[in-house]
């Protein structure tokens, strides 16, 4: 669905490129994360998948669409949610909705079901201007979907956002997901991408770092360990084992036959951990 | 379809919009100003004060040839104020000037002290002759001066003076035209600055607007133009022009203007003007950036109304200036037997160059929409 080959690009039109010799393919019904601290390149690169900035040097195609001759049909195909709410402040949520699926080519959806499948019935014929940040984020989001889009970018989709409502926002992401829809998500939130994402790309300085899934990362780069909290003499240590070394494994069955286990867990390298191992960065 | 969609919505955010309401009050405010305060036609007969100290013989035959050159052929009488004293004065009124003459040197000191107005001071010398004294204030020009002492000399060319202006054929170059009244004059001046002008400024502020609330950018991942949003914006703007310009026009003009004319000249400047603050704002973030640009596009736009109410000022310079051929185009609309040809031609020169920069604006947009 997404093809990129040596993407570049650059603000100053000079070789201080903000996006430098990327590469990566997308394809359909995947979930893509693009991971990077601030001012890496996420945004650059995905403004420049949807043609809110002009393709430079490389290609890019998109849902079939060649970026560098963009047609306006590509839009009735894909679907973007901004980080910063974007709406017409002076119209309420249902006429924001209702003005843009006029602008589309497609079946587009009831605005009044993305309403509610945001959380904000009841608020529809409020102005969006005297919406919280919150509801106009997910007023955003909701517009992303209003097209049915075969593609959807969503730029840091849960910031922001209180945790229950951004539960309810990974749901709605997984159902889509699970319909088809290929997702493009930009985050530099470890947890929602790993939750999410079925590859992940780390981008550092312009660069693509690395493109993997979260689970063959945890493998490679984890450690592989046991974490253990068991009562001993009526005290309740805290134990490490390795599952890889013959001496840790065997000391681990004794500790479980001998001892009350009050809590065991793998001790899995987080993708935070990973990034900063292989960028030598922290995401912020 | 999607041209009107976004059309409708433009109407509607205009509608909720502080600059939709300001447009429309400016331009009553505008209409009030030519009804209550601006006279159908400006006083422009010279005032002049005069006190004669002179003999009452003398004095009589003064103000005789004063009563034959008045337009009743008498004198009035009233009283006239000079800082806060009030004074007895005869008026004479005659087709160029109205003459005051005062009753009292007093009365002339006061004129001259605080009024800071010329005045004469008409007596005879020792050689009875009468002299006329001039107390000016200091800002009169060199060819003033000599006119009056030219004018009081019979000998160094009165005559000539005379001779020269009895002479002079006056003929007017647009019989058919009849002259618009100073009010009516002062119709196209506001009609190219509230209605034409101020699109450039209106359109700036709708887009600062929009960029200040992201909402361009989420218009351009739409399979809409960019090119529907920003005509929009143009229609709507284009359509309080004219209206604004029917508030002003309709109560003080009637159906005097040629108003199909108007209309389109209204379009197509106002297209001109729009296009060329969406190029203008294309190139920058906020409004604060755009104002030095916006500062200087408003001083040449306002040199042609140097032009416009000094005729004897037109250099080729300023006829090139958008404003000077809007002032033309809207006198000519507004005026009996107007010459509609040059309108039409304006009309077209705007539509031409209006598309042109319309369509770099347009091609602008594209490029910096992430801006």
């Amino acid at each position: 669905m997404i093809k990129v080959k040596n993407l570049y690009h650059s603000y100053s039109n000079d070789d201080h490129y903000a996006v430098n010799d990327v590469n990566f393919e997308i394809k359909k019904g995947e979930i893509f994360g693009f991971l990077g601290p601030s001012g890496a390149g996420k945004s650059t690169t995905q403004n420049i998948l949807v043609g809110l900035l002009q393709l430079q040097k490389g290609s890019v195609e998109v849902a079939g669409y060649d970026v560098k001759h963009i047609k306006n049909k590509m839009f009735n195909k894909i679907g973007m949610s901004f980080e910063q709410s974007n709406v017409y402040s002076k119209m309420s949520g249902l006429e924001n909705l209702e003005f843009y699926r006029k602008l589309f080519d497609v079946e587009t959806r009831d605005p009044m079901d993305l309403i509610k499948l945001v959380g904000l019935d009841g608020k529809e014929n409020i102005k969006a201007g005297k919406y919280s940040k919150g509801m106009k984020h997910r007023l955003t989001f909701a517009r992303s979907m209003i097209n049915n889009p075969e593609i959807w970018f969503l730029d840091e989709p849960t910031t922001g956002l209180d945790p229950s409502i951004a539960s309810s926002i990974k749901d709605i992401i997984k159902e889509e997901n699970e319909k088809g829809v290929t997702i493009f998500l930009t985050t530099h939130n470890m947890y929602i991408a790993d939750e999410l994402c079925d590859r992940v790309a780390f981008i550092v300085d312009g660069k693509i770092r690395l493109i993997d899934s979260p689970k063959e990362l945890k493998l490679k780069y984890g450690e592989k360990l046991v974490v253990v909290e068991y009562v001993k003499e009526g005290k309740l240590i805290e134990d490490t084992f390795s599952t890889v070394v013959k001496e840790e494994k065997e000391r681990l069955v004794e500790v479980i036959e001998k001892y009350e286990i009050q809590t065991m867990h793998t001790k899995e390298a987080t993708l935070e951990e990973i990034f900063i191992k292989v960028t030598g960065r922290g995401l912020i | 379809m999607k041209l009107w969609y976004s059309f409708s919505k433009e109407l509607i955010l205009s509608s909720k919009s502080w600059y939709f309401y300001i447009e429309l009050g400016m331009a009553i405010v505008l209409l009030l100003i030519l009804l209550f305060v601006v006279p159908e036609n400006f006083e422009t007969k010279g005032k002049e004060y005069i006190y004669l100290d002179l003999p009452e013989v003398v004095q009589e035959r003064y103000k005789k040839n004063l009563r034959e050159e008045d337009i009743n052929e008498m004198a009035e009488l009233v009283e006239v104020e000079a800082g806060s004293t009030i004074f007895d004065a005869e008026l004479y009124e005659t087709s160029e000037s109205k003459i005051y003459l005062l009753n009292s040197i007093d009365a002339l000191d006061a004129f001259s002290n605080t009024e800071r107005v010329p005045v004469i001071h008409v007596h005879v010398n020792e050689d009875n002759q009468i002299i006329h004294t001039y107390y000016l204030q200091g800002y009169e020009t060199q060819k003033l001066r000599n006119l009056l002492m030219v004018y009081h000399n019979r000998l160094a060319g009165h005559d000539v003076v005379q001779d020269y202006s009895d002479n002079i054929k006056v003929r007017k170059l647009y019989q058919e035209i009849k002259p618009l009244s100073d009010k009516e004059n002062i119709i196209p001046v506001f009609l190219t600055f509230n209605g034409s002008l101020m699109s450039l400024f209106i359109i700036a502020a709708y887009i600062f607007l929009d960029k200040n609330e992201g909402t361009i950018k989420a218009y351009a991942i739409t399979a809409s133009s960019v090119w529907h949003y920003l005509f929009s914006k143009i229609g709507v703007i284009i359509l309080t022009s004219i209206a604004t310009s029917l508030i002003i026009t309709i109560p003080v003009m009637g159906l005097q203007p040629n108003y199909p004319a108007m209309f389109l000249f209204i379009g197509t400047s106002g297209f001109f003007a729009a296009s060329l603050g969406l190029l203008i704002t294309s190139y920058y973030n906020d409004i604060v950036e755009a104002f030095g640009v916006m500062y200087i596009v408003i001083v040449i736009m306002i040199m042609p109304n140097i032009s416009y109410f000094t005729p004897s000022w037109d250099p080729n310079w300023v006829k090139i200036i958008p404003s000077y051929v809007m002032l033309q185009s809207f006198k000519e609309i507004i005026s009996v037997n107007g010459n509609m040809t040059y309108v039409l031609i304006a009309s077209l020169g705007f539509a031409a160059i209006g598309l042109d920069i319309f369509i770099l604006a347009n091609y602008r947009f594209k490029k910096t929409l992430t801006l």
